[in-house]
């Protein structure tokens, strides 16, 4: 018999049934407006039968391979069922040779959650006896076999509807059980777990958001299983369901990026080929000055850790800052009038900016680089730039940056150091190697700003599901933005991201995010000391988002690093870290 | 305000007889308009054709900037200001919507503001740093396009521009 492991379901489930698990997918109806909300309420649960012990559980004229369960017993052809008018049976189950009716989805679910309380609580003996009869049921008519087992199992509880197991169409009588409406405070687990025989009632628009994302991860976990058939007919479920979502906001949208993104990944296998294509070093710069402009993620990383930088700086005179990823150069006019304007004077600033080659002939770094001494010959500040072209990181050799060791240096990534946690060569990933050059550097700060999520599991579904929380969270935040085209070209910008962490895999994959607490981890592994975020920081970081219109954003500071998040969910999290000195080997003699 | 000037015009051209005028005593105006807020001091600037050369002088703005400064600031700042685009601009750009979006937040806290606050170090820093950032955007825009328009917000503070959503 094999082991049942369930987590407890929620309330109105949906079932989804594969070749050779049992899963029964559950989702409580939240009335949140926020769609970061309901998606957080989904729990995946399976049962797993080994199909050898219960040769009756065919799982029915399926297209799949079902790869040890067509038991010989069972007399069924293998032909799909006859096509069901489609707004009686309920076609998600139908593609997977169940015929359900809709009316009944709750019903049926009801009652097979009381099978599971009724196997678990019965003897090992009973169960065991189920499974060495002959097949009796066909389970495609899933209504009047979880009945007829449940007669079986106990013969106390009467269905509501025909006992027999003969597999004809379902009798069941539409639940006209009380009405039941979820109210927000229930998302807890330990209320919503409603009694047997309860129905819910969900507003139509609800029904299809929640039934969006039920298919989303349904379909994700068919792409992680490699059953890319049934991946593609879910993406047509998907796309119907889109046309009757409202897609300018919410779910629509963010779910839009997600079913494209899915649908490249089916159609184009990532082994195969490039699924994402790359946007020449201009076309970036002008998503990401829109992202820039349209909501305040990147201008807290960069006045965060501009002021943190300021402060490292404090009584030095020559100083060296290191930007692994210099765009436009946003970040530095705001450092050039701070340290402009510092008691004392302003220092000798040298500034190298790392950016990609560009393949236009527009030498774009230093032209941005003579901006920026145009703007510090205004303001008064010595300053020098340099720039180093190189398409990845790691190819950057420390020699290229000229470091002198009288200067003070700064090391500044915004948003770059997860492009480096790939699969890297002989010599290990390519981060340990360049946060060793950049140990070696020894600089008085070393800057770090990530996006504060986990995507860069091993598992697709599990990546599949965090970036759908996080990035659902991030459009809901962009919302409150209502410039355009800063908005659109934002949006754009985020989709990359999202394409490149679901449709791409191996080094093409380079948006691998993970959690300050993962950084934390590896910074100290690399000898790094944590440096705390002032509260200079903090309240400059307060002080920036109240002049942005929307009331949701929030900094926390979370152990000397600061995070700002949209109700009360970081989005993207600004450490400081000091380069402890290497033990300096001692040599004798000479 | 330009009433009571007005009036005086008037008097002036009925009596002849005094040969004071307001118009004469540069210093004096100076002081008047020194008290000003930020929107009387621009339609000053429209009353006549030395008034709006006044009005245009940076100090005066300088002055509107800085005096609810509750520290005075530093020395450097005034060579920096001027280089970035005056006083003036640093007003119109950064000072009035970032006061202004401040105070609505704190008076949508819940407890009465005064009118005329002090506004405090890190507020002055952060607007200087806004406009710096809006100086660099122009300089940015200013070699690709033709624009030339220098009363055109850069597009990095047009969030202050948007009314708050409550």
């Amino acid at each position: 018999m094999e082991h049942l492991s369930y987590v407890k379901p929620l309330y109105a489930p949906f079932l989804c049934f594969t070749h050779h698990s049992f899963s029964l997918y559950s989702l409580s109806i939240s009335i949140s407006p926020h769609i970061s909300t309901s998606i957080h309420n989904i729990f995946i649960f399976s049962y797993s039968y080994s199909p050898s012990t219960h040769p009756h559980f065919y799982m029915g004229p399926t297209p799949y391979n079902s790869s040890n369960s067509s038991s010989s017993a069972c007399s069924s052809s293998t032909k799909p069922p006859p096509p069901q008018p489609p707004d009686q049976m309920d076609h998600l189950l139908a593609g997977a040779g169940y015929k359900v009716r809709s009316n009944d989805l709750t019903q049926v679910a009801e009652r097979l959650e009381h099978l599971e309380t009724v196997m678990v609580k019965s003897s090992p003996v009973d169960i065991s006896d189920i499974g060495n009869d002959a097949v009796y049921y066909n389970p495609t008519d899933l209504a009047s076999w979880v009945d007829s087992l449940l007669t079986e199992l106990n013969p106390n509880v009467s269905g509501s509807g025909s006992g027999s197991g003969s597999g004809s169409g379902s009798g069941f009588v539409s639940g006209s059980g009380p009405a039941y409406v979820s109210d927000p405070v229930m998302n807890d687990m330990n209320n919503v777990y409603g009694e047997f025989g309860q129905q819910v009632v969900t507003p139509i628009e609800e029904d299809v958001s929640i039934r969006l994302v039920h298919v989303l991860m349904t379909c994700a976990e068919a792409v992680q299983r490699g059953d890319m058939s049934l991946a593609g007919l879910l993406i047509d479920d998907l796309q119907g369901l889109l046309g009757r979502v409202n897609s300018g906001c919410g779910i629509g949208k963010v779910g839009s990026f997600f079913v494209d993104a899915l649908s490249r990944r089916v159609v184009n296998s990532p082994q195969n080929g490039v699924v994402q294509v790359d946007l020449s070093a201009y076309e970036n710069e002008i998503l990401y000055h829109h992202y820039y402009e349209a909501c305040p993620y990147l201008k807290f990383a960069h006045f965060t850790a501009n002021q943190a930088i300021l402060e490292a700086f404090d009584g030095q005179d020559c100083v060296h800052v290191i930007d692994f990823n210099l765009m436009q150069g946003l970040q530095w006019p705001a450092l050039i009038q701070a340290l402009a304007l510092r008691p004392g004077g302003p220092p000798l600033l040298r500034l190298t900016g790392i950016g990609p080659p560009s393949l236009d002939g527009r030498d774009s770094l230093r032209e941005i680089g003579l901006k920026l001494a145009e703007l510090a010959r205004s303001v008064n500040v010595r300053f020098a730039f340099r720039g180093v072209a190189a398409s990845r990181l790691d190819d950057v050799k420390p020699w290229m940056l000229q470091v002198s060791p009288k200067e003070a240096v700064a090391v500044n990534s915004i948003m770059q150091l997860h492009k480096l946690l790939g699969p890297g060569g002989p010599r290990g990933p390519p981060v340990d190697l360049v946060l060793d050059w950049i140990r070696d550097l020894n600089p008085r700060i070393l800057m770090v700003v990530e996006q504060e999520s986990n995507h860069n599991q091993p598992e697709f579904l599990d990546r599949f599901t965090e970036s759908l929380y996080y990035y659902s969270t991030m459009f809901d935040s962009l919302d409150a933005c209502t410039a355009q085209p800063e908005k659109t070209l934002a949006e754009l910008y985020i989709q990359r991201e999202i394409c490149n962490v679901v449709c791409c895999e191996g080094s093409a994959r380079v948006e691998r995010h993970e959690p300050l607490v993962r950084w934390r981890e590896r910074l100290t592994g690399a000898g790094f000391a944590p440096l705390h975020l002032g509260s200079n920081a903090f309240k400059q970081a307060r002080m920036l988002l109240t002049l942005f219109s929307a009331e949701g954003y929030s900094v926390e500071e979370n152990e000397g690093c600061l995070t700002l998040g949209w109700h009360s969910r970081p989005l993207i999290a600004a450490s400081a870290w000091q380069a402890i000195p290497k033990p300096s080997v001692v040599t004798t003699g000479r | 305000m330009l009433h009571t000037h007005n009036n005086i015009l008037e008097r002036e051209t009925k009596r002849e007889k005094h040969n004071i005028s307001i118009n004469d005593h540069n210093d004096i105006l100076i002081e008047v308009l020194q008290r000003l807020d930020g929107r009387s001091l621009a339609a000053a600037a429209c009353v006549c054709k030395k008034w709006c050369s006044i009005v245009r002088n940076d100090a005066l703005w300088e002055h509107l900037c800085f005096r609810q400064l509750s520290v005075p600031p530093s020395v450097g700042v005034r060579s920096v200001v001027l280089a970035l685009g005056g006083y003036r601009r640093l007003y119109l750009m950064c000072v009035r919507p970032v006061v202004s979006r401040l105070k609505k937040r704190r008076s949508n806290g819940g407890h009465t503001e005064v009118v005329r606050r002090l506004w405090n170090r890190n507020e002055v820093e952060l607007s200087l740093s806004l406009f710096c950032v809006e100086y660099y955007e122009r300089l940015l825009l200013g070699d690709g396009g033709a624009v030339g328009g220098g009363e055109s917000a850069a597009k990095s503070l047009r969030f202050l521009c948007k009314t708050v959503n409550v």
